[in-house]
């Protein structure tokens, strides 16, 4: 379709003044620039653009009129309009028809009385209108700066916008009820109703009962613009007075400051109340307070008052301002939406009581003076009505507060120290808002305990994953607490369990490989609602939300436990150990030293492990060991340790142990390495005392032998004495070992993992255990000393042996040849020859006196090794008394029973303090 | 003017009368193209209403003018 007189809307506006005014272009200039103004700010319709809805409220009109023919005839044409398709815009016309339809049952009369009322408008004509100098803008339809958002609202509100009549007119059914967003206040005419039913207040009641609603209004089209007309006295006073404070295009201020009534600032508060600045009170942001225009005329006491009541627009200012910043930060977390959300909801109650309050307003506007001069609202009534609301906005302006800048589970704590108050109002608020704000909490919770999951986006929770943290690690490393997230609602021990829980769920998933979950736990997972646990845990049923955790910690580690020794053996893996690398194994061991022995006094760098590992599945067959389960004695190998130059293989042998998965998680790295240090010193101590039995046996063997040589018996009972010694010294270190050290701290944590409830509990008995071990066999930092004591009598021990082998092999060698000497003599003798020759027999007592000689050599080496090891032993004597350990120092009396080193070590003679303990001295 | 000539344009003007809004053919066809290329029809109203208003009161003057005389 072509259109080429497609006029511009300007020239057509025009062209439209001209016709209804019946004038020419040149005089409707002033009418023109008004139709263009109001055109202009009036851009959006206010109401729906539905056509139906238009085209029923026509028919409506048309049967209330008594025209049913007319609706029919209506109907009709609007069918056909419909098919038509031409137009766009059809909702448009209709409207526009509508609305500027008349009611031909009115009396004509009237409009000759509007026109002196309404005749104004036009200053450059010459009017004797009364109402020209009060109004020295030139029409009613005032608007105010399209910038603020309010321009709508007091567009209806203030206007005499007959507009808004027509508005009130059309719209039949009432417009849902307003989401009141600051700035639109646009309650229908059923609001009265409905507010009614909602806000059950006595405030609703007391406003709207008195009054007609406003139902009476619709309709009334042009007869209601009566009622207006009487209300333009105040009205014009408003509108006079707002000239004084709005710039308006046309620039005309009236000088000099007017009254500003009471009224006005009833208004002005209802906008304060919603943040925005009134006409008279605006924000001040120099002293953060609202402020009353210094050159407004105000009564004191209203002056006062309003104060008091923009306190209150302060106040939702406050909190506006909070839940808007915290909507745009995207890292904020479910509990702080949470909280924002209970925010919205208490503001969402204000904003009714304010719809009420603009209702009534709106209510006294359009019932002009049939009121009298008594209306409804004013400044006091406003205070009274909105204390409570006052104190609900300190109470949530506080919080706010309170919880700048937190977040999660600490956020839940600032909003939980509130409730502790003692006003039940406030109390009553603070913990609504806490249930909401700990639902995240609680079901972030609810998950973990029960499915072990962790959906922490935002890191509100108090258990904290490391995602970098591999499975051999899980149970140690990946979860930890996050104290400052714990809500002051909760217990550390509460969290702590929680911690635990999760964290053995995730433990049997991913190490344990076991994704049954304990039936029990499923039942009571079944049951847990947290939305109404969060409202019951803060009332009187903390019990059972702490029974709650209790089952469910009870019940998984129970399940844990079950798997880990079922599935894993765990305490057979602990026997095994113990028995092995702790020389539990009596028989094993000392069969598996005797194989050893001629391989390890090799250098170390011979030695093959391979050679080692038959070796040591030799000695498992042959004793005991065989009857353990292969499952264990898969586990246990042959480990060659780190060679120094010089070592034999004594020093870098050493038994081991494998572990994997989930006892991994009991024995860990570190605690296998202090078990292989700790099994490195018990077979060295078990080494020497296997010495001194070899050297004891070598007595044994050789006493008879040597008996015949005289000269040899000092010696040989030199060796004696010191053997023995250190035989008891050996002995007693045994002793204590085995007995106040393995066996005392086996026992101990045998009987707590008996008992443990939970891996926690095995896992630091075992490292107690460890620990107690380590430092008992000296191979803590803090015994450093005493250990180098201890290696060096062990050394002197290895000294003797080999001394003793040297003696002993000379004193056979010499016993040999002598024998040798005599059988032959006796052998020619036999013979009939002379038994000696001369020279032999020379020769033979050369060899006797060198041997005789080298006796006092051999006294003499033996005299200087006893000194050294009793010089040795008294030092670690010395040591031992000073000793923090109780147990270490009672070995120094079992090991001096007959005060043998006391007598010689005058350190020793220092009479004991307290408690048994020398102070050490260097 | 091609306005006139459509359908549509009857079945408004009988609507417009139906609803006696006074408008005649003229000011009808105006209203309809500025409603198309979407005025406000609430603000057109308005403005319309208040013209009419402004018209009466001229005539009053008139009136009393010529009558005072």
């Amino acid at each position: 379709m072509a259109t080429p007189d497609q006029k511009s809307p300007n020239v057509l506006l025009q062209s439209l003044c001209c016709r209804i005014l019946g004038r020419s272009e040149a005089d409707v200039a002033q009418q023109f620039q008004y139709a263009v103004r109001v055109i202009g700010s009036n851009f959006a319709p206010t109401v729906e653009r539905d056509e139906f809805l238009v085209a029923e409220k026509i028919k409506k009109e048309l049967t209330r009129q008594r025209r049913e023919a007319d609706a029919a005839l209506f109907s009709e044409l609007h069918r056909k309009l419909h098919s038509q398709g031409v137009l766009k815009n059809k909702w448009s016309i209709l409207y526009l028809l509508l609305s500027l339809s008349e009611d031909p049952r009115r009396q004509p009369g009237k409009v000759s009385s509007y026109a002196t009322l309404f005749a104004q408008a036009l200053p450059r004509d010459a009017h004797s209108t009364p109402y020209y100098y009060a109004r020295p803008q030139t029409l009613p339809l005032n608007y105010q700066e399209r910038s603020a958002p309010s321009a709508q609202s007091s567009g209806s509100l203030g206007s005499s916008g007959i507009s808004s009549i027509g508005v009130h007119t059309l719209n039949g059914p009432p417009p849902p009820p307003p989401s009141l967003l600051p700035g639109q206040s646009h309650p229908g005419p059923g609001t009265g109703d409905c507010l009614r039913q909602q806000l059950g207040a006595r405030l609703a009641w007391t406003l709207t009962a008195s009054q007609p609603s406003l139902q009476t209004t619709t309709s009334k089209g042009v007869p209601s613009a009566t009622s207006r007309s009487v209300t333009r006295p105040r009205r014009d006073g408003d509108a006079g007075e707002r000239a004084v404070s709005c710039s308006s295009p046309y620039g005309n201020h009236v000088a000099g400051a007017v009254e500003v009534t009471e009224a006005a600032l009833v208004r002005d508060i209802l906008y304060v109340f919603q943040g925005i600045d009134g006409r008279n009170i605006k924000m001040s942001s120099a002293d953060n307070c609202y402020k009353v225009e210094g050159k407004a005329n105000l009564n004191r006491s209203l002056r006062d008052t309003a104060m008091r009541l923009a306190e209150l627009g302060w106040l939702h200012n406050k909190i506006r301002k909070y839940t808007d910043q915290r909507s745009l930060d995207r890292s904020f977390g479910l509990v702080g939406q949470s909280f924002c959300a209970a925010l919205h909801q208490e503001l969402k109650e204000y904003y009714r009581l304010l719809s009420v309050l603009h209702s009534q307003l709106q209510l006294e506007d359009d019932q002009g003076v049939n009121l009298g001069f008594e209306s409804s609202l004013t400044l006091r009534r406003l205070l009274v009505w909105t204390y409570d609301p006052k104190i609900r906005l300190k109470t949530l302006a506080a919080l706010v507060d309170h919880c700048q800048g937190r977040k999660g589970g600490e956020l839940a704590s600032a909003v939980h120290a509130y409730t502790k108050t003692g006003d039940p109002s406030m109390r009553s608020l603070v913990q609504h808002i806490l249930s909401l704000v700990s639902h995240p909490v609680l079901s972030f919770l609810y998950r973990w305990i029960y499915d072990g999951e962790l959906e922490d986006a935002h890191h509100e929770f108090f258990v904290a994953s490391d995602p970098t943290v591999k499975t051999d690690r899980l149970w140690h490393d990946k979860y930890t607490l996050r104290t400052s997230m714990i809500p002051s609602f909760m217990t550390m021990g509460q969290c702590r369990k929680v911690l635990l829980i999760g964290k053995s769920i995730n433990f049997l998933h991913q190490v344990c490989h076991d994704q049954t979950p304990p039936a029990k736990v499923i039942a009571v997972a079944r049951s847990a609602e947290p939305l109404q646990d969060a409202a019951d845990l803060f009332t009187d049923l903390e019990n059972a939300f702490q029974g709650k955790i209790d089952a469910a910690y009870f019940e998984t580690s129970k399940y844990l436990l079950d798997v880990l020794n079922r599935k894993y053996s765990l305490l057979d893996h602990m026997q095994a150990v113990r028995r092995y690398l702790l020389l539990g194994q009596g028989d094993f061991i000392r069969h598996l030293m005797d194989l050893l022995k001629p391989e390890l006094a090799r250098p170390a760098t011979t030695l093959y492990q391979h050679n080692l590992t038959g070796i040591l599945e030799t000695a498992v067959r042959a004793t005991n060991a065989q009857f353990d389960s292969p499952e264990i004695l898969r586990r246990l190998d042959v480990r060659l340790l780190e060679v120094s130059p010089g070592d034999t293989g004594w020093d870098v042998f050493s038994l081991d142990y494998h572990v994997d998965g989930p006892i991994a998680t009991v024995f860990t790295r570190e605690c296998m390495s202090h078990y292989l240090r700790v099994f490195n010193f018990l077979w060295r101590a078990k080494r020497m005392e296997y010495i001194l039995t070899d050297i004891r046996k070598g007595h044994m063997c050789n006493a008879k032998l040597l008996r015949n040589l005289p000269e040899f018996s000092g010696v040989l009972h030199h060796c004696h004495i010191l053997a023995s010694e250190m035989v008891h010294f050996i002995h007693q270190m045994q002793y204590y070992i085995t007995f106040e050290v393995l066996e005392c701290s086996w026992d101990e944590l045998w009987n707590q993992v008996q008992q443990a409830q939970d891996l926690d509990h095995i896992i630091a008995a075992h490292e107690a255990f460890l620990g107690t071990v380590i430092s008992r066999c000296l191979l803590d930092a803090d015994s450093r000393a005493l250990l180098n004591q201890l290696r060096a009598v062990f050394d002197q021990i290895i000294e003797l042996q080999s001394t003793q082998d040297a003696i002993c092999r000379a004193a056979l060698e010499e016993l040999q040849r002598r024998l040798q000497f005599e059988d032959k003599k006796q052998q020619r003798e036999a013979e009939g020859q002379w038994g000696v020759t001369a020279a032999e027999e020379e020769q033979e007592s050369q060899r006797v006196r060198e041997f005789r000689e080298s006796i006092p050599k051999m006294c003499s080496q033996l005299r200087i090794l006893t000194h050294f090891y009793q010089g040795v032993v008294q030092q670690f004597l010395v040591l031992l008394t000073t000793s923090p350990d109780e147990s270490l120092r009672f070995l120094s009396f079992r090991l001096d029973f007959n005060e043998h080193y006391r007598a010689r070590e005058p350190r020793l003679r220092v009479s004991l303090g307290a408690r048994g303990r020398r102070s050490s001295h260097t | 003017p091609y306005h006139k000539n459509h359908e549509y344009y009857e079945i408004l003007l009988e609507i417009s009368r139906i609803l006696n809004t006074g408008l005649d053919m003229e000011t009808l066809s105006i209203c309809v193209r500025l409603c198309e290329q979407g005025i406000n029809p609430e603000a057109l109203s308005s403005v319309i209403k208040e013209l009419r208003k402004a018209t009466e009161a001229l005539k009053v003057e008139i009136h009393m003018f010529t009558h005072s005389e």
